[in-house]
């Protein structure tokens, strides 16, 4: 594997979307080349800073209006 | 119909990464709570036909999904359909300053650059992608669903997924390098 084909499945690997051979064929590929292997590196960390910077917490007011729109939908009393 | 007490306990452990997703969908809090309220009363008029044991969560997104298309589709009216132009791989890496010196055991200084980026910045950069390319990226990177369940969730190919999700992802790319530009700051 050179680093072109490594590169064309790049995020299958990082999402664990490929087969078992593949992956070890791509994980061989990492091993051996270190540009690779640290450009990789950074796509799992990106995901990773991506997922955290995305989060928020339910504001507490919206959670009380929406269990009483629940309450409200199930016909039971506020 | 199924029981409130149930139904509510059963969502609660997913209620804040719903409107999580529901924020970056609509990109502002006011339809961010209209969609997150209608795509509840359906999930819960609808919980009785949903088969115990099977996926909850892919199933709540596949709800809060087709709710935000549905709604969003009608108001803005903006053709589902965008290109994104010629994108690189590894762009923000290489403009981070990648592909110079052999890669250490250590995070490399490019993943250190990652921490410069501030919540709001990510969030907005998500925020730009087109929908059809958002919503691949956002059910993947941050809600953490595999291929196949983002294509039962937004019902198209999982072929379609993919090469969304790998368009929007160099395009996330290309939104938060603009912000490190702005401020000036390299790695």
């Amino acid at each position: 594997m050179n680093c072109r084909q490594a590169h064309a499945q790049m995020y299958e690997y990082l999402d664990h979307e490929n087969s078992m051979l593949r992956r070890l064929r791509v994980r061989w590929h990492l091993y051996r080349c270190p540009p690779c292997g640290k450009g990789f590196s950074f796509e799992h960390a990106l995901h990773v800073r991506v997922r955290d910077g995305c989060h928020e917490e339910l504001p507490e007011e919206l959670s009380q209006r929406l269990r009483a729109l629940l309450r409200e939908e199930a016909g039971e009393q506020g | 119909m199924a029981d409130r007490a149930t139904f509510e306990a059963d969502i609660t452990p997913f209620a804040s990464q719903l409107y999580s997703a529901a924020l970056r969908m609509t990109r502002n809090p006011a339809d961010a709570e209209d969609v997150l309220q209608e795509a509840l009363l359906k999930a819960f008029r609808g919980y009785h036909t949903f088969e115990k044991g099977t996926n909850l969560k892919a199933w709540l997104y596949r709800i809060l999904t087709n709710t935000f298309i549905n709604k969003y589709r009608e108001r803005s009216r903006r053709p589902a359909e965008v290109e994104l132009g010629e994108l690189e791989d590894l762009y923000l890496f290489k403009r981070l300053g990648g592909e110079e010196g052999a890669g250490g055991a250590t995070r490399s200084a490019e993943e250190e650059a990652l921490d410069s980026f501030v919540d709001d910045e990510i969030k907005a950069a998500v925020e730009s992608l087109p929908e059809n390319f958002r919503i691949p990226v956002l059910l993947a990177d941050v809600e953490g669903f595999s291929y196949k369940e983002i294509a039962e969730i937004m019902d198209v190919p999982i072929g379609t997924v993919m090469s969304r999700l790998h368009r929007g992802r160099k395009a996330l790319q290309r939104a938060l390098w603009r912000f490190a530009e702005e401020r000036g700051t390299r790695a």
